[in-house]
């Protein structure tokens, strides 16, 4: 059970763990965004050598950014196949056929940057919460969200449901993991293929970790209510988030990436050289 | 007989978490022997005991630990036969109880033998008689309604009731109070009839002095050393070398010695306290 890592954070020292998770928030925005907008294989390219960049940046080893991508790298090599052999193009011969696929040139093209997009989409947020934790997250989410307050919308109580949800998978993790040991030490097999034993075998967890969820919970309702606690209300932080100039620098960078993008897709000015790019 | 042999541990090898918690553990735990561990909160002893019925698997080329005839560090290891030998009993046991009677919980080790229902029900009647409550009572009520102490003793009886001949307690006692805990105790003297070897984590010194008559100390995953009970709490020297504390009953002891009283200082249970201060009324009496 100790495998199971949820949020998959990796410590180190570095100026993307450093930053501002509201602006890490904001440019993994504005750089999904502007993923979409990559049409030629320059501004891909372009893309992914910033990308590339911010991995180094983060000192993550980058074996372990592309562990990541485990995940992801079945759907993406369907997802390229498939668009590979059905792509149509009506003005271009098909440079071979067989039974009721034509694969085209401009359609191998277009399946390499579906993929190519798929991969940049995926990274970008594995790098941050390879180097955000969770609770960082949620609470940069927290003040991001915050103007909604102005409509009504709990914001407050919600971050605080999902940093306690955040809080509280490892603890019901390691309490897992120690009433499996009390049951396998009573001879308990949690082995068998068959899914239907397997759930069975499972009640004898499943029965005790209720409980004692139960009973956090109520424990942990009762500390809050002991400390006064009463909603967002009049409420201050301990860790007030601040963002420095570094922050703010990472953030036009990535705008003025942005901009090279579109720049680069929709060409305004007439430029040759981007028409020679543009792929 | 439990005989562990060069054992080292390390908690997630090989990423940025990874920590070393035990360091070439040599130790012998002979059969009969009602052997105590000691320790600070993190030298390892947990850990170390979760070795002995195979929960915690021996890494690669860190040593090796023998139970009478079976190896525990070789690849195929009989579970089931092993974890019938040697029971264990966590921190606060009563967390593992999920059953809808206290008789079908007591039931389930014995049934994981696969043993017959009549064997299985005849086990548990036993053991919940061996933990002190009345089955004719208990074996048809819910776990869940029980107090603490009742609900710990029914998690006892859990193990017990697989018969093992080596009982593992971590911290038998934690969160009773007095009467509870001596209670506890008692009951466990009285399994030990039963199961003859028993091995015992506790941060209670009264208790580790009372009853074992072996105790080993644990320092930052590394034996310290292992003690006879007067050898231990009698040389202060030994007990500042360990960072150990005396047993409340030993203090006292020490504390009238000082006081000019003529008392063993190396007093371990309170009897024996009692008759040697009676002891000492009657000769200044006569």
């Amino acid at each position: 059970m100790r495998d199971i890592t949820i949020g998959q954070y990796y410590p180190a020292r570095s100026i993307v763990h450093r930053a501002d998770p509201r602006f890490k928030l904001v440019i993994l925005l504005l750089y999904l965004i502007t993923v979409f907008f990559c049409s030629s294989f320059f501004s891909f390219g372009f893309m992914t050598f910033f990308v590339l960049i911010t991995v180094f940046l983060s000192r993550v080893p980058f074996l372990k950014v592309l562990k990541g991508l485990k995940m992801i790298i079945v759907i993406l090599i369907i997802t390229s196949l498939l668009t590979m052999v059905f792509y149509t193009d009506a003005d271009a011969t098909p440079l071979g056929e067989w039974w009721i696929f034509k694969i085209y040139l401009s359609g191998i093209y277009a399946s390499i940057k579906l993929g190519w997009r798929l991969l940049l989409l995926v990274l970008m947020p594995t790098v941050l919460t390879l180097t955000s934790t969770p609770t960082e997250l949620c609470d940069g989410l927290e003040s991001l969200l915050s103007p909604l307050k102005k409509i009504k919308i709990p914001v407050h109580e919600l971050a605080l449901i999902m940093s306690i949800a955040l809080r509280l998978i490892p603890t019901l993790i390691e309490e897992t993991d120690k009433i499996m040991n009390a049951q396998k030490a009573r001879g308990a097999a949690f082995e068998s293929r068959n899914p239907f034993k397997k759930i069975k075998a499972m009640l004898p967890v499943l029965v005790p970790l209720f409980v004692s969820a139960f009973r956090r919970a109520d424990d942990l309702a009762d500390a809050m209510d002991s400390r006064c606690y009463r909603g967002a209300k009049g409420r201050t932080r301990m860790k007030v988030m601040k963002f420095h100039a570094g922050d703010v620098f990472a953030l036009l960078f990535w705008c003025l990436i942005t901009v090279c993008i579109l720049f680069l897709n929709y060409n305004w000015l007439g430029w040759y050289f981007i028409t020679v790019l543009g792929l | 007989m439990i005989d562990v042999r060069k054992l080292s541990f390390v908690y997630s090898p090989k990423t940025p978490f990874t920590t070393q918690a035990l360091f070439d553990i040599d130790l012998k735990i002979e059969t009969g022997d009602f052997f105590g561990i000691i320790g600070s909160t993190g030298a390892g002893k947990s850990t170390l005991v979760s070795h002995f019925n195979a929960l915690t698997r021996i890494q690669k080329n860190s040593g090796t630990i023998l139970i009478d005839d079976i190896d525990l560090s070789a690849k195929k290891l009989d579970l089931k036969k092993l974890r019938a030998k040697v029971g264990m009993v966590f921190q606060y046991p009563e967390h593992q109880l999920f059953d809808d009677t206290v008789e079908k919980d007591v039931m389930f080790g014995p049934k994981n033998l696969g043993l017959s229902v009549d064997e299985q029900r005849e086990r548990a009647k036993q053991a919940i008689g061996l933990v002190g409550l009345n089955y004719n009572d208990m074996a048809e009520r819910s776990p869940f309604e029980l107090s603490g102490g009742q609900k710990r003793r029914v998690a006892i009886a859990g193990v017990l009731a697989m018969r093992p001949e080596i009982l593992v307690l971590d911290e038998p006692t934690a969160g009773l109070d007095p009467i509870g805990k001596r209670e506890i105790m008692e009951l466990i003297l009285n399994a030990k009839n039963m199961c003859p070897t028993v091995v015992m984590i506790s941060h209670n010194m009264d208790e580790i002095a009372a009853y074992c008559n072996k105790i080993a100390v644990l320092g930052n995953g590394r034996i310290t050393g292992v003690f006879e009970p007067k050898e231990l709490f009698g040389s202060e020297a030994l007990l500042a070398r360990c960072g150990v504390e005396l047993p409340l009953v030993t203090e006292l002891a020490v504390k009238l010695s000082r006081a000019g009283l003529d008392i063993d200082r190396s007093i371990l249970d309170e009897d024996e306290l009692v008759r040697a201060i009676l002891d000492l009324r009657s000769e200044n009496n006569a």
